[in-house]
């Protein structure tokens, strides 16, 4: 007897309808086989889908049991075929009959015949929704992740004999609330604090900069000086997402199954730190099957490089297609994918390989080839495509304490809210364009529009091209720099103290 | 790359060298040398050396101390070594004075890398590289003490060491200065300057002459005043400025530190100062500000 299961394939974002055929002959010496590009994974779905109904109480046939999954040509991956599998045969040899209405099945099965967390399950849903598929069938842990796309019913299962009773019409499971998206991105109080980072007032206003425009940040000082806590802290007065990005980011997070068990949209920016030993890979995404690397899982968030001369230098140059493009293209031989990659970097680095170099109190123990090796790294193409460059001194011990005395510096919510308007600005500013949210994703083309400069500012800045010989990239992003500072503070038309203040965050090329 | 190697190497035997040199106990049977040896090259010269990590401060006083220099024609001796010694050849090749380059290495090793530049320079500009190595000696790290008794033999007027650690090369030319009876000169730094550890210990110690101008180190000569600042407009400025002017004149600062100092928000103090900088009233380098 023949059974069709609806069910999915993700290649990279995308996904794509897949028929799971079940055949159960009566006829021919007993197996069980599936066909239909298979990965390991999905091979190894018999054995689980074969103890799970035995465990549910159910006789396992002992005849020919052929899986097809349709298209053949398609690689599958993952282990969400195991609830297809599963029913497709349980309905095959007459212990449940499914309903005519179409519905997706989704989810791994555990030996015990319940189900387990799957990563994709928000993708689905999607898919469901774009095909008009009213039904979908999903682990109960994963079920949140759907109940935020509307206009489906999703049922969170927690086991094989509960599906077979709602089948049976015994017991009901419940579909699961749509919830509402602008509710769940409300307010999140941050973990760090701005207050809490003693001196260091260009810095912070520095980050405060980047974040309101979503700029590139390089931060350059010796250890100790507290640029990996700056960073941290950053995380706290990121702008909230809206609807729009969340739904991106969620996206990518279900796809590589980084959404906790329960967990449903992705509300905090995300905020990822790779170590610097990360592979090409791991940074940029890619594989023989393609997975998205750190810099999409920092869509629309921050991607922190802490010690970032120390990255391999084929890493840091594979950054400069998407820090320029805002998206990332895999192709391999199973096929080319893109993933997005619309990040705000965050680079930290010493200005020498022991960190002292300039430092009045210390050594630097560097020979000038060493320095001479580490600085090269930074320079070049992907220096260029950072708008705030800083360098963060060494903090004085003794300044700190008055510091903490006198200057209380502003706390995160104070700093997010200057943010959160200054963002509002520009989505306005930009709402007839689709590809930009922020002033840091405007074209060139895009400036005369968007970013219009007061006679003296334009005057300052075609002095300050030629004083500190900068290039034409750098004269572009000084000029969005400009941009969101004058968003900051609320002006309409960029003034010359905007751009007085964006000149010292320029590229330093005496450093 | 490399174009220096078209200057033939040839040799000088210990009878031909210059009278200080000769005097030395340990002299060298012979010299390699490149470009053109004449006696005049030899008859006034200073010998700069100081730390590899040479600071901004360092810098400074060897712009400072060089125009003088130059325009006595006295010629410039020093060791080739990254930092001062670098610093010091650059800086003389740029006022368009004679300087003597006494390598670590044979004449056919470029050490450092990146004075591939400068060793072209130096002979283009009728100077001399000097080496009592084997033309393809490779650079040891007793090489280097050892070539600075010939940079401290060479010198007629002494040795001003710029910038030096406790424990640093410069300290041995230092102390081989003094065994071949030089005078010698050391700037004196801030306390508590890692590079001014050992020129402040030579100055106490009474080893070194402290230097604070040419007038120091050649004795006679006419002071010629700092013109730098008379030409500077400290007139017309804001209050902010004008703040930012009080701290800048007793030291150099962090934007954070004056912040700090005057209590103006972080934007609007970094605002004025691009201002300023524009108009020339003050130099940024690395994360310091300093008055031009």
């Amino acid at each position: 007897m023949l059974t069709k299961i609806l069910s999915m394939a993700n290649i990279g974002l995308k996904t794509e309808n897949v028929e799971v055929e079940v055949n159960v002959a009566d006829k021919g010496f007993p197996g069980f086989g599936i066909v239909g590009l298979a990965s390991k994974a999905v091979e190894e779905t018999k054995e689980r889908v074969k103890t799970a109904i035995i465990n549910s109480d159910i006789e396992f046939p002992t005849a020919k049991i052929t899986i097809n999954l349709a298209p053949a040509d398609l690689a599958k991956e993952g282990s969400g075929y195991d609830l297809p599998v599963a029913i497709g045969i349980i309905s095959a040899i007459g212990e449940l009959v499914l309903p005519k209405e179409k519905a997706y099945f989704y989810g791994e099965l555990s030996l015990d015949g319940s189900l387990r967390h799957t990563r994709g399950v928000f993708l689905l849903a999607l898919l469901a929704k774009e095909e008009g598929v009213k039904n979908i069938f999903v682990p109960r842990m994963s079920a949140n992740e759907a109940s935020v796309v509307e206009d489906i019913n999703v049922y969170p299962v927690d086991n094989l004999k509960s599906l077979i009773r709602h089948f049976k019409g015994e017991k009901l499971i419940e579909a699961l609330k749509p919830v509402n998206v602008t509710e769940i991105l409300s307010d999140i109080t941050p973990e760090f604090d701005f207050s809490e980072v003693l001196g260091q007032q260009q810095a912070k206003r520095a980050l405060e900069i980047a974040a309101a425009g979503g700029h590139n940040i390089f931060m350059m000082g010796p250890p100790g000086s507290g640029k990996t806590m700056l960073a941290r802290a950053m995380a706290g007065i990121l702008p909230n997402l809206t609807e729009k990005e969340s739904l991106e980011v969620t996206k990518i997070y279900s796809l590589t199954g980084n959404i906790p068990p329960g967990g449903s949209l992705i509300r905090q920016r995300p905020f990822r730190s790779p170590h610097h030993t990360t592979s090409q890979i791991g940074l940029i995404g890619g594989g023989s099957n393609p997975h998205p690397g750190e810099i999409s899982l920092a869509h629309r968030g921050v991607l922190f490089l802490d010690e970032f001369p120390e990255f391999g230098r084929n890493s840091l140059e594979a950054l400069r297609q998407p820090l320029e493009d805002g998206y990332v293209c895999v192709s391999r031989a199973a096929g080319s994918v893109t993933f997005p990659a619309q990040f705000m970097l965050v680079a930290a680095a010493n200005p020498c390989p022991c960190g002292h170099l300039g430092d009045p109190k210390k050594d630097c123990k560097c020979s000038g080839y060493q320095i001479l090796n580490y600085q090269k790294k930074l320079s070049g193409p992907i220096m260029d495509r950072i708008d705030l460059h800083l360098t963060v001194p060494a903090v004085d011990v003794n300044n700190l304490m008055i510091d903490k005395e006198k200057v209380k510096g502003e706390s995160s919510v104070e700093i997010k809210k200057r943010i959160n308007e200054a963002r509002k600005i520009q989505s306005e500013r930009f709402k007839s364009l689709a590809h930009i949210h922020s002033n840091s994703d405007m074209k060139n083309s895009h400036l005369k529009e968007f970013a219009k400069l007061s006679d003296e500012a334009n005057l300052l800045l075609k002095q300050a091209v030629n004083k500190f010989a900068l290039s034409a990239r750098s004269y572009f992003r000084l000029i969005k720099v400009a941009r969101t500072i004058a968003d900051l503070e609320k002006s309409e038309i960029i003034k010359e103290v905007h751009v007085a203040e964006a000149l010292q965050y320029r590229v330093r090329n005496d450093g | 790359m490399n174009e220096w190697k078209k200057w033939p190497i040839k040799i000088i035997e210990k009878k031909d060298f210059p009278k200080g040199l000769k005097k030395i106990s340990d002299c060298p049977e012979k010299l390699y040398y490149r470009g053109n040896w004449s006696d005049e090259i030899f008859e006034n010269t200073l010998a700069i050396v100081g730390s590899r990590a040479m600071t901004r401060y360092g810098k400074e006083i060897i712009s400072k101390f060089m125009p003088e220099l130059i325009v006595q024609k006295i010629t410039i001796i020093s060791g080739f070594m990254y930092g001062v010694d670098s610093e010091a050849h650059r800086d003389c090749l740029d006022l368009g004075g004679k300087t003597i380059a006494v390598l670590g290495s044979g004449l056919n090793e470029l050490y450092p890398s990146q004075n591939d530049k400068l060793y072209s320079e130096i002979l283009e500009k009728n100077g001399l590289i000097i080496s009592e190595y084997e033309p393809d000696f490779k650079a040891t790290i007793w090489s280097f003490p050892q070539r600075n008794r010939i940079v401290s033999a060479l010198s007629t007027i002494g040795v001003l060491i710029v910038e030096a650690g406790l424990k640093s090369g410069s300290l041995i030319t230092a102390k081989l200065a003094l065994k071949q009876k030089k005078r010698m000169f050391a700037v004196p730094g801030q306390i508590g300057s890692k590079t001014a550890e050992g020129t402040n210990w030579l100055i106490q110690s009474g080893g070194a002459k402290m230097a604070t101008s040419v007038n120091d180190i050649l004795g006679n000569s006419i002071h010629c005043p700092d013109q730098q600042n008379l030409f500077k407009d400290y007139s017309n400025l804001s209050d902010l400025e004008k703040q930012i002017v009080e701290v800048l004149e007793n030291e150099e600062v962090t934007i954070d530190e004056l912040c700090m100092k005057i209590r103006s928000p972080v934007s609007e103090i970094s605002t004025t100062i691009s201002m300023m900088l524009m108009r020339d009233l003050i130099v940024q380098e690395n994360d310091k500000i300093y008055l031009s």
